[in-house]
């Protein structure tokens, strides 16, 4: 048992390093080094199952208290061809464990001759990421795959959660997105309906919360891979509403008039 | 008392003479309508007692802890053809639910309703002194208050008691000469007048349904169904929201009470797949 354990921890190489309050590491780094500014939370993310596969989508604002500090960036990586995760958190955190998962699955795939499941993929970073449970590390991901059992959703956080599900919102937005998802999401849209949904309920949370905005990228998986819409301005969403309800209130009038 | 001396605070009657003139007291300087009953302007607040003091005790973390969250959802939105109000029923006790069918909106008077989210018992007492005001508004001027002028009533309550842990959200709602008139109360003395506004833990379900939702020409049962809509769902997120859902529409003529419905039944009409 010992000799496994020794064996199975040596082919992890890097990561015996970085954990906490092992024999290895030369300081009590995470203990020690201060924060710089306080970090803040805020994303609106959310992925959701259906006929089609499952659908991502994120908005793209990078805030820093207060800061925009960047309003292009991406919160849904891809990590290998039919697995996405959709990123919350400390960008650097998420960016950080997205790539090492990454480097774990094409180790596993090349050793083992085959992909790792979703949930297995899950499990993986839930366990990668138990050590620093108690630290400010803070990544609340949710990893979106299509494998030879079909979709599959599940929500990881760096506080030890880990739940299998159908539809998952992540961030500071998310109680704006939840409610507009709950309205429309049921399993037989079709991929044109899902997109505009969730494009909606991330504009919604956009809407509202100050620290989500900018614009939204929506990638769908399903058992061929992942694919990647062109990131769309919510600026052009909310002007496009205002046409419509212009139309409508016009064809109201008009309604009226007539009869 | 040693505070009022120490403060420099000189008793109104001795300064009224030498600022006003001579003759019948105008109601605004007698005792009773603005200072509460009291003679000399007093603190709020008996001597000795420290209300804000206490409450940070009670908010230690681990140790005992009164969590004053406003939890509940509750919406009112203004459109063409009045104001619809809509409110959960939940009434909660940190972990506990001390009632399913609490009575969130207050029925101040035909044309008024306040809505309650926060300390219910604040909440409670203060707009049930709003309720007095306006009655003795009414009695005095001889016409009805406005929302306005009723919204700042309960705003200058709240400010009189700032800092000293008062927690309530409210919505004055109402049909006033201006038309319809909605405006948010809340215990730091804001005081905001909008087309919409949502209050409570759950507000911000509400918020993203509502907004979706919400034409300024809707008709009337369409109004109906997106404050149902707005409540159901926001109570089928947020833990501290549920119950029945109680809407009132304000019109022209007055509110009425439009529906009392349990929002487990609503949630199966509203969410469509994936239950």
């Amino acid at each position: 048992m010992k000799l496994k354990e020794e064996k199975h921890k040596s082919n992890i190489t890097g990561f015996r390093s970085l954990a906490p309050g092992s024999s290895t590491s030369q300081t009590g780094f995470l203990g020690s080094v201060p924060l710089p500014f306080p970090m803040s939370h805020g994303t609106t993310t959310l992925a959701f199952m259906f006929q089609g596969g499952v659908l991502a989508a994120a908005d793209t604002r990078s805030s820093c208290s207060g800061l925009v500090a960047c309003p292009a960036a991406r919160k849904v990586l891809p990590i290998h061809s039919h697995l996405v995760g959709t990123t919350s958190g400390t960008s650097a955190d998420c960016a950080l464990w997205k790539r090492i998962l990454a480097r774990e699955l094409r180790l596993y795939q090349l050793r083992h001759g085959r992909r790792l499941s979703t949930s297995g993929a899950a499990k993986l970073l839930s366990h990668m990421l138990h050590p620093f449970k108690g630290t400010e590390l803070c990544v609340a991901a949710t990893l979106c795959g299509a494998s030879f059992t079909g979709p599959s959703l599940v929500y990881v956080c760096s506080d030890g959660t880990r739940l299998k599900g159908t539809l998952f919102s992540v961030g500071s937005g998310s109680p704006y997105a939840y409610s507009i998802l709950d309205q429309g999401v049921h399993w037989g849209l079709s991929v044109d309906q899902a997109t505009s949904l969730a494009r909606e309920a991330v504009y919604r949370a956009t809407h509202r919360d100050a620290y989500s905005g900018n614009c939204v990228d929506i990638y769908q998986v399903n058992s061929k891979g992942w694919t990647r819409r062109t990131r769309e301005d919510l600026k052009e969403e909310y002007y496009r509403e205002k046409e419509r309800r212009a139309h409508e209130r016009r064809e109201r009038q008009d309604m009226t008039l007539s009869e | 008392m040693a505070l009022v001396e120490v403060s420099g605070l000189r008793r109104f009657v001795e300064l009224r003479d030498q600022i006003l003139p001579a003759g019948p007291t105008p109601l605004l300087h007698r005792t009773g309508h603005y200072t509460f009953g009291a003679e000399t302007p007093e603190f709020a607040v008996p001597l000795g007692v420290d209300p804000s003091g206490f409450l940070k005790s009670c908010s230690r973390d681990g140790g005992v802890s009164i969590d004053m969250n406003h939890g509940t959802t509750t919406l009112a939105f203004k459109f063409r053809h009045g104001v619809i109000v809509a409110v959960d029923s939940r009434a909660s006790a940190g972990n506990y639910l001390a009632s399913t069918n609490a009575n969130k909106v207050i029925e101040i008077n035909p044309y008024l309703l306040g809505t309650m989210s926060g300390s219910a018992a604040d909440c409670q007492h203060w707009e049930r002194l709003l309720a007095k005001e306006c009655r003795l508004f009414k009695l005095r001027n001889n016409q009805r208050i406005s929302v306005a002028a009723a919204s700042k009533l309960l705003s200058n309550m709240m400010l009189g008691y700032r800092g000293m842990g008062l927690s309530m959200g409210s919505m004055i709602c109402g049909w006033d000469k201006e038309g319809p008139g909605l405006y948010y109360v809340d215990e730091n003395g804001t005081r905001l007048s909008g087309q919409m506004f949502s209050t409570g833990c759950g507000n911000s379900y509400a918020y993203g349904v509502v907004d979706s939702g919400y034409r300024e020409d809707m008709t009337v049962e369409e109004a109906y169904e997106l404050g149902r809509r707005g409540i159901t769902h926001a109570t089928h997120r947020d833990a501290y929201s549920g119950g029945v859902v109680n809407m009132y529409h304000m019109r022209e003529d007055g509110w009425i009470k439009v529906c009392q419905e349990d929002v487990s039944e609503l949630i199966h009409r509203y969410k469509k797949g994936l239950f």
